[in-house]
């Protein structure tokens, strides 16, 4: 295929391999019924590995024709996968209202701050901008994502394996493009030639790693019991919450007098 | 450009560390989310305590052994008061911990949250475990006299009382969704 190296091709034909099986085991064990748009996004995602094949095959790989229909097929992915992950999310905090409620909150404030110094950081770079988003996006995401999952085991919410191998999945590979792109990005400044073909390998092969992941993740049949939780009354969380953290409050305030009691003695 | 990337990498080494953490919950909550024992806890248990406490690190025997007894034995009973005051502030922390944990179970099983309510505890929580680390490894190392237990019991204990009644609601409730699981999961129908 024009203009990518051996091994590219190698990876690039296992990756979609695997995303095909992904494919299969999101529809033989039923798991599409609960993630209709995580099913989406790989099915978009096997579809993209196939055009781009068309359009390397037919403009080359280093034409401005493939560069931007390739950053488009991306942007449409980079979507689906925000929007699969909030929907894997939604799977294990949806029967929790209270906490899917403080969860989306979170989710929200970390993806537009980081993806806010992104953009400021693309808009400077003009002729990186692209690179720089791509970098920027994919760290906003991560830390969104990582903030959830920190919230999720704060309260002791269970995670079902598939859903922790999705959630898994989707962060290491967002960590891994935001270092090959700064690493990358750093050689090719300094003038190293061969760097692409390498970034191109690093990012398939991962990619290809995340989904071996979500394959095992996927191999059992999707729960087809969730047990919802019986929710208290509105009025225990409002009246109890603020009273504990009002002892929280004075015990600490009295741990406070303990030390300064003692400091002043010395 | 140098700096930038190693705060870059450092970042990111930090959120896979964290993913992992993470990740990685501990068997017995994989199975079941609200732990088992979260609703038989009581807060305030080991604060209940602080009389006895108080007795055993009063000044007035500190200052009776000390014209009395040699002063190996002093030492002997000053080591002692130490881990006593370590003791109880260990097991005032184990309490700090079990009032937090029902607010998570609380916060967990509502149907709203306040985000405020929920940051301020998590404010707390840090504030708590740094003091308490501090007390801790000055009175380890000894350069603390031993401390003024008073008015440490009450913070704890009264808010079990308040508590009572939402715990017996969660209790309640948590029969009632028992007893449904169990009565669907004769019938073999799923609960959603």
């Amino acid at each position: 295929m024009g203009g990518l190296v051996q091994s590219v091709q190698w990876a690039w034909g296992i990756s979609a391999g695997i995303s095909a099986v992904v494919l299969g085991l999101l529809f033989f064990q039923r798991y599409f019924r609960n993630l209709p748009m995580f099913t989406a996004f790989v099915a978009a995602n096997v579809c993209q590995w196939g055009l781009l094949y068309v359009i390397y095959l037919q403009f080359g790989i280093g034409s401005r024709t493939s560069l931007v229909l390739a950053w488009i097929s991306e942007a449409c992915i980079l979507l689906l996968r925000t929007l699969a992950a909030m929907e894997v999310l939604h799977r294990v905090l949806g029967p929790y209202p209270g906490i899917w409620g403080l969860g989306w909150r979170v989710l929200a404030v970390a993806f537009l701050v980081v993806l806010s110094y992104a953009a400021i950081e693309a808009g400077q770079n003009i002729s990186a901008a692209i690179g720089l988003a791509d970098r920027g996006f994919h760290l906003a995401f991560a830390v969104a994502l990582v903030a959830c999952l920190l919230m999720i085991r704060y309260y002791s919410i269970p995670v079902d394996p598939p859903y922790r191998a999705l959630l898994g999945g989707f962060c290491v590979y967002s960590c891994t493009v935001v270092l090959a792109n700064t690493i990358a990005r750093a050689l090719f400044l300094r003038g190293f030639a061969n760097i692409k073909p390498i970034w191109q390998f690093t990012m398939v092969a991962t990619y290809a790693g995340v989904q071996g992941a979500w394959a095992v993740g996927l191999w059992k049949a999707a729960p087809a019991m969730q047990v919802r939780p019986t929710l208290l009354r509105t009025s225990v969380y409002r009246q109890i919450s603020p009273q504990i953290n009002e002892r929280l409050r004075l015990l600490n305030g009295q741990l406070s007098k303990f030390w300064g009691a003692k400091a002043a003695r010395q | 450009m140098t700096v930038s990337m190693f705060i870059l990498f450092g970042l990111v080494a930090g959120l896979l560390l964290l993913l992992g953490w993470a990740l990685h919950i501990p068997g017995k909550l994989a199975k079941s989310g609200v732990p088992p024992d979260a609703l038989d806890e009581v807060a305030g248990d080991h604060v209940n305590f602080l009389p006895q406490i108080r007795q055993a690190l009063a000044k007035a025997d500190f200052d009776f052994l000390r014209e009395r007894a040699p002063e190996k034995v002093q030492q002997r009973v000053r080591g002692e008061r130490r881990g006593v005051a370590l003791a109880y502030l260990a097991a005032v922390r184990g309490d700090f911990h079990s009032l937090l944990r029902m607010a998570r179970v609380i916060a967990v099983l509502s149907p709203e949250v306040a985000a405020l309510q929920e940051f301020e505890r998590l404010r707390l929580t840090a504030k708590f475990n740094w003091q308490y680390q501090l007390i801790r490894w000055k009175l380890l190392a000894g350069f603390a006299t031993l401390p003024h237990l008073d008015g440490l019991s009450n913070l704890v204990s009264a808010l079990s009382v308040r508590m009572e009644a939402a715990m017996k609601e969660l209790g309640e409730r948590a029969a009632l969704a028992a007893e449904l699981a169990s009565s669907v999961n004769r019938r073999g129908l799923d609960v959603v």
